[in-house]
């Protein structure tokens, strides 16, 4: 169970439904399982070299490697490491943790990808050497932008498991 | 000898390792050697005009460089240089 204010719900969904058909993303601090804040963070994605776009995986760099740098943006995300930087010590200051991520998919389903799999995997990796505690890893679909969903999972040796959410008023 | 944590993406460079030790009194330094023993990391860790790249963060220990001195920022034995890019992710 994850315990998230219905002010933060519609904080990230109205994030994500601004940047259709780019994806959004974002970063949320909380205690245990209740979220007390996001932190929307840019997607620099469009903004990246053909180079760094070697940070993404087999399948996923084929697909980006074939649009043009504004599309590429439709179906992947790169947070901004800096903003990421400061919103990491924003929660610090405020004796908060860093509990999760979201980011929206705007022509598929609420649903982990293999790149979030593999990304929250590299996450994972590095996680416990930066006292960081496990995520949240969540996705807002504006796919039918009439009927937003969002859903929250936790990623455990690449296998996402749903964790349902529930809306604090 | 200072600890570098490698990324994923750029462990091919590092011949498969997660971690390397490299000598260097500050980030600068440790980013230079590192680029020396494993060529074409150093590229990928800064852009053009040498800043580190938008989607990397360093972490000296704990700590994001931007909020220690950047890349002059001092290093002393048994600190440890995490290279990190920041969460990315797709549909
Ligand atoms: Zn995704």
């Amino acid at each position: 169970m994850l315990a998230i204010p219905s002010s933060i719900i519609k904080n990230m969904i109205a994030h994500a439904r601004e940047l259709a058909p780019h994806e959004c993303c974002g970063i949320l601090s909380g205690t245990e399982h209740t979220i007390a804040e996001a932190y929307r963070i840019t997607n620099i994605l469009a903004a990246l070299s053909e180079q760094d776009l070697t940070r993404f995986d087999g399948a996923k760099l084929t697909d980006l490697q074939r649009l043009s740098p504004e599309e590429r943006a439709d179906i992947a995300f790169q947070m901004d490491a800096r903003e990421m930087a400061m919103a990491q010590r924003d929660i610090r200051s405020k004796s908060l943790d860093l509990l999760g991520f979201y980011h929206s998919h705007t022509f598929s389903p609420a649903r982990p990808s293999q790149t979030d799999i593999t990304i929250a995997m590299e996450f994972e990796s590095y996680r416990a050497k930066l006292h960081l505690p496990e995520p949240f890893h969540l996705i807002v679909s504006v796919e039918h932008s009439d009927q937003p969903s969002i859903r929250a999972y936790r990623i455990r040796e690449s296998k996402p498991t749903e964790v349902p959410i529930h809306t604090l008023p | 000898m200072i600890k570098v944590r490698i990324p994923t993406p750029l462990r091919p460079m590092t011949g498969g390792k997660s971690e390397v030790e490299i000598a260097g009194n500050t980030v600068s330094e440790i980013i230079d050697n590192l680029g020396s023993a494993h060529p074409g990391i150093k590229e990928r860790v800064y852009d053009e005009k040498g800043e580190v790249r938008r989607f990397i963060n360093i972490y000296v220990n704990e700590e994001d460089i931007r909020f220690l001195t950047g890349k002059d920022t001092p290093l002393k034995d048994g600190d440890e240089v995490s290279i990190i890019p920041a969460i990315a992710g797709g549909s």
